[in-house]
């Protein structure tokens, strides 16, 4: 290779050798006892980890990581098949895009703003709760109780990431022979009749696609938990990157560096494959 | 069933999701527009009786540092991530025309770190991050903010970029290579201007993201001066001593940006969001 073609990758590769570096370097203090009342570093193995995973606020969080990101693949998942069908047999392509724009633009907010918004649309006297009252439905306690707090979290993020999903299947769903379509529809098969038993089955690229991401984007959700729990006393909303916030917060560095190594296994056990699979595929073709 | 019913059925359906999906948007235009007196008496979901600026105004003064800011970072943060990923994609390009072995193991190990650059949660790296920006000397500052956004958003450009690159005819390039073109000028002169599309994807994907980061400079600002308008806005977070109008007002001024860029542009970042899923056709 010539000097001028390796030219071209080094930015990229001194960025990406910057972010290895920053994902090594904590791995490594995980395996130190480094934080306030040792300020003086000292390894001790895997010590961090058996403190650090013992905690109930460790299992409590990673626990609602992986809930929140379980709920978010399963329902978004279910969800997004259904907009994208919905949206796959409108005959206008403007409509389309309209109805496509709609169900994506919360991603183009920021999540602290969502939370922001969220937060006065689930307070119970002004917010959503007026409506249901006025049509003569119950009052929903959603932040206001602990046992609704979290899947009130689940569902604004269901609001936001729903498109997203949508998005991959339509995709899916445009790329599938339109000839094998139109032979169906003249057979007389029903629209939903054509969504299952030609477009889902032929949409496994799809499904991978939107729940590696789904997943990914759902497990390092940070504002909507750090917003909406108001902070680091409520522990029903908290996830395991606002759990190693506060660590980080209250100088508890080894620990916090041992969670978010944590984190990044988890991370990394869906983004690798991701990205050998998937990407390579499409660019090497 | 008849067609018309059909019909009718199908865009009901849509109507209703669309609904649903639009109630915080229009929570968020319709309550800042209520004078201080209204909002103590009007619940969120109900609109104003009459036009009032004060929220705006009020926020206004508060948020207005905080806009610049975000500007001041977005702004070049976004067009060198965009551009060097775009470098970057294609020197994957042209990796993938050699057959090597060892050439497709660093394009794997490449594509893989810029995979989870991409896609990591950043918290994680959250220490190391601070204390690399520390001992810099830029904590603070404008450009310890745009250093530590790059470290994410160069791969996310060259991964976006890698999509768009990779659909350019090979013709092209293997004409300008037996003429002796070097790749950096085949990048400028041919693989950039083709990918121009592409690139506008990428450019209003990272826009729209770094944007909206709010963990990066949360932890990298230290004083509210330096605050970004995505960090700026938690201020406004309910409570009893804020005023609803208040928190719509800000909400709205630090979406107004990607709202606007998304409302105008959407399509280019719709085709960013289909690109991290491995393909540049379709929808």
């Amino acid at each position: 290779m010539k000097k001028g073609t390796i030219i071209l990758v080094i930015p990229t590769a001194i960025f990406s050798a910057i972010l290895l570096y920053l994902v090594i370097w904590n791995a490594v203090i995980s395996f130190t006892n480094w934080s306030l009342l040792n300020p003086k570093i000292s390894f001790v193995g895997l010590q961090t980890y058996f403190s650090v995973i013992r905690t109930f606020q460790f299992s409590n969080s990673i626990l609602h990581s992986l809930e929140l990101s379980a709920s978010l693949v399963a329902i978004g998942n279910i969800l997004g098949i259904l907009f994208a069908g919905l949206l796959y047999f409108l005959s206008s392509n403007k409509a389309r895009s309209v109805f496509l724009s709609i169900i994506i633009y919360p991603l183009a907010i920021s999540m602290a703003v969502n939370a922001l918004i969220w937060l006065w649309l689930f307070n119970i006297n002004i917010g959503i709760d007026w409506l249901l009252v006025r049509i003569g439905l119950p009052q929903f306690p959603w932040l206001s109780s602990t046992s609704t707090m979290f899947p009130s979290l689940i569902l604004v993020s269901i609001w936001a990431y729903t498109g997203i999903a949508a998005l991959f299947y339509l995709a899916g769903f445009m790329n599938i022979d339109k000839s094998v379509i139109e032979a169906a529809r003249l057979d007389g098969a029903s629209a939903f009749k054509i969504l299952y038993k030609l477009l889902i089955p032929n949409s496994f690229n799809s499904f991978i696609i939107a729940t590696a991401l789904l997943f990914l984007f759902s497990f390092r959700i940070f504002s909507l938990p750090y917003i909406l729990s108001g902070g680091p006393t409520n522990i029903f909303l908290q996830t395991a990157v606002v759990y190693m916030y506060y660590l980080f917060t209250v100088e508890f560095f080894s620990q916090a560096t041992a969670v978010a190594t944590i984190i990044t296994v988890i991370a990394s056990v869906i983004i690798i494959p991701y990205a050998l699979i998937i990407i390579r595929r499409w660019i090497r073709k | 069933m008849r067609p018309v019913v059909k019909a009718s059925l199908h865009y009901l359906a849509l109507a209703i999701v669309s609904i649903l999906w639009l109630i915080p948007v229009y929570a968020m235009i319709v309550n800042g527009f209520k004078s201080n007196l209204e909002v103590l008496s009007s619940p969120v979901l109900s609109p104003p009786t009459s036009l009032s600026l004060t929220a705006y105004i009020t926020v206004f003064n508060a948020l207005a540092k905080p806009l610049i800011n975000s500007l001041i970072v977005v702004i070049p943060t976004s067009f060198i991530s965009a551009f060097l990923g775009a470098m970057g994609a294609y020197f994957f390009y042209t990796l993938s025309y050699s057959f090597s072995k060892f050439s497709s193991a660093i394009s794997d190990v490449l594509f893989s770190l810029i995979a989870l650059a991409t896609f990591i949660p950043y918290q994680a790296t959250l220490i190391p991050l601070t204390r690399l920006i520390v001992s810099m000397g830029i904590l603070d500052t404008y450009i310890g903010i745009i250093f530590a956004m790059l470290i994410f958003y160069i791969p996310t450009g060259a991964l976006l970029m890698s999509m768009f690159v990779s659909v350019i005819p090979r013709s092209l390039i293997e004409a300008a290579k037996v003429d002796g073109t070097g790749d950096l000028k085949i990048f400028m002169k041919i693989v950039f201007p083709l990918s121009m599309p592409g690139f506008i994807s990428t450019l209003i994907f990272i826009i729209i993201q770094s944007w909206n980061n709010f963990f990066i400079p949360l932890i990298l600002v230290t004083t509210p001066n330096m605050r970004l308008v995505s960090v700026a806005v938690q201020s406004y977070t309910g409570g009893y001593g804020t005023l609803y109008n208040d928190t719509f007002a800000a909400a709205m001024l630090a979406s107004v940006i990607p709202l606007a860029i998304f409302i105008f542009l959407g399509r280019y970042f719709i085709r960013g969001l289909i690109a991290l899923g491995g393909g540049g056709k379709g929808v």
